[in-house]
């Protein structure tokens, strides 16, 4: 499982780079962000290099920062595998809290950012289905 | 400890106290103060009509806009070279009022404070850090000359430049803060992102808190951030009276004791004028019956609360006002439903989930009042999912309307983000033009 943060961000121009001059400056290497359009406030979640270090930062900067387990996983760069891993999911009778990608990992297949309502059952079920799913060494 | 010997006379001696005070006082100001003898002659009220605590029902009010017609000495009943200071208060709008001293008057005032400093748990031992504005604001010099008159050490720090104000606290084992409760707030907050942790680090262990209310939630915010074995009181007093020293809270926590042989407190309706019994809540009205150089009569000072005769476990016998639980000119009308700001803290204080600051936006729409209320995220495990976000914002809502009756946009902002105030806190901002 890997390491997701999420940082709560009012609904303003500029709010999203706030977070990234954070990141920029402390040299830390965002692999996956995700962010909704909502009326008044969001919340922003990432993947990134050093997440520990990273909340400890924010904090410090004012944001509110959790940190939660979320799935990573391999696909196949082809039509209709991320359809296969999906039914395995629900098969299961697991719900999907929200879904996202990795930003592009030069030449690598892709992965997906998945968040499951019980993510122990979940992380066996796909790995008993021959699913990669990757942890930090990854 | 009770400071002064007058704070626990018997209730007979109190009276019979104040009457002779009260008798002195309006014979003087008919007699000196030009304003009072036309209001009086108009009601056809001789000095001689008072004959007991209850006749004061018969003397005119005083009330802000007098003090503004008679801008800046004009109600004074002594001439300007008897004056050895004057203070003016922090008026908003038009001229400030503005608050002349005799000698005798400060030796008063000192007095008074310290007992109020007594009565909030101070003691020659602390060594005082003063974080209100110096300057023409009463709080500073009042609490400063009450507190070095008890022998406490005084450090005169004013407000703003926190982490200043930090160092000192620290380095000169500051152990009693006076402030407004937003900026005790603020200053733990701020203390805490320096990496000082105010309740193990700091040696503070009193707040004498003042010129603005303290809601019971806030208090509570105090002991989270201070720690929970600090002394936290309030203490009320306005530049018109005086300055602090009218009232102020004992270790007990059930109201601030008036001082009484300096000023005839009474409550009315302030619709009618018509004086309330004991007990019931209305406006309170204060007469000053010591004062030289602006002796006050009746001058109703726009606070809503209510007067406890009952004996205090702590010995003083002076009565009582209840905490205050607004201002006449607070409170805001908004759909017609009759709004204190306080009402709303006392909810937000009590949601774990969010910061003790926030801001309320009070706007008109299509004809219609709207109320946005701002307030900060502090807990991170709502991130979990927006429901959670969504919750937070339902259940605020929930509560309001149980108090208020009324509907409020709320608004999560971040950590941080919304002002934070040194001296007394603005958090309303009334954008109709009524």
């Amino acid at each position: 499982m890997l390491k997701q943060l999420s940082v709560f961000i009012e609904n303003e121009i500029g709010s999203l780079a706030k977070i990234t001059s954070v990141l920029r400056k402390n040299g830390i290497n965002l692999r996956a962000i995700s962010a909704f359009d909502s009326p008044e406030f969001g919340i922003m979640r990432m993947i990134v290099d050093k997440p520990q270090i990273t909340k400890e930062i924010l904090t410090g900067k004012g944001f509110v920062v959790r940190i939660t387990e979320v799935l990573a996983i391999e696909l196949e760069d082809k039509p209709g595998d991320l359809d296969r891993v999906l039914h395995i999911i629900s098969a299961a009778g697991l719900g999907i809290n929200y879904i996202y990608s990795f930003v592009i990992r030069s030449g690598k297949a892709p992965l997906m950012v998945i968040n499951l309502d019980n993510m122990e059952k979940g992380g066996q079920i796909l790995k008993a289905n021959g699913i990669k799913v990757m942890d930090e060494e990854d | 400890m009770i400071w002064g010997k007058e704070e626990s006379l018997p209730r007979a001696e109190l009276d019979e106290l104040q009457l002779a005070k009260l008798k002195e006082t309006v014979k003087r100001v008919y007699e000196k103060v030009p304003a009072y003898r036309t209001k009086m002659d108009e009601r056809n009220i001789k000095p001689e009509k008072i004959q007991s605590l209850k006749d004061i029902k018969e003397l005119p009010f005083t009330n802000k806009k007098d003090l503004r017609d008679n801008y800046p000495f004009g109600l004074f009943a002594v001439p300007k070279s008897e004056l050895v200071r004057i203070h003016a208060s922090s008026g908003t709008t038009g001229k400030p009022t503005v608050a002349g001293y005799t000698r005798n008057d400060l030796k008063a005032w000192t007095e008074l404070v310290t007992r109020i400093a007594v009565l909030g748990g101070a003691s020659r031992e602390d060594t005082a850090q003063i974080c209100f504005g110096y300057g023409m604001f009463t709080g500073a010099l009042g609490l400063h000359y009450g507190l070095e008159n008890l022998g406490a050490g005084v450090c005169p720090t004013s407000s703003g430049n926190t982490q200043k104000q930090i160092m000192y606290m620290k380095d000169f084992g500051t152990t009693l803060l006076v402030a407004t409760p937003s900026y005790a707030l603020h200053i733990a907050e701020v203390a805490k992102s320096m990496g000082i942790n105010p309740s193990a680090d700091l040696k503070v262990k009193t707040g004498l808190f003042g010129g603005e209310g303290m809601t019971e939630p806030m208090r509570e915010e105090m002991y989270k951030l201070w720690g929970s074995d600090m002394k936290v009181t309030q203490n009320y007093g306005m530049s018109e009276l005086m300055g602090p020293g009218v009232s102020g809270e004992c270790l007990e926590l059930c109201g601030m004791h008036i001082n009484e042989d300096h000023f005839i407190p009474e409550i009315i309706n302030p619709e009618t004028g018509q004086v309330l019994p004991p007990g019931s809540k209305g406006e309170l009205v204060i007469t000053c019956i010591t004062k030289e150089a602006l002796p006050l009569i009746r001058y109703r000072t726009g606070d809503i609360t209510c007067l406890m005769y009952e004996p205090c476990k702590c010995g003083r016998t002076t009565v009582r006002m209840e905490n205050l639980s607004g201002r006449c000119d607070d409170m805001l009308i908004i759909r017609g439903v009759n709004v204190f700001p306080t009402q709303i803290e006392e909810v937000l204080l009590k949601t774990p989930e969010i910061g003790p600051h926030y801001e309320i936006i009070i706007d008109r729409k299509n004809h219609l009042d709207t109320m946005e209320i701002k307030v900060e995220l502090v807990d991170d495990t709502l991130l979990d999912s927006y429901a959670k976000l969504e919750e937070l914002n339902k259940r605020i809502r929930g509560s309001l309307k149980v108090v208020l009756g009324l509907d409020a946009d709320i608004k999560l902002v971040a950590p941080r983000s919304l002002k934070r105030f040194e001296g007394k806190a603005r958090r309303v901002t009334d954008s109709r033009n009524l």
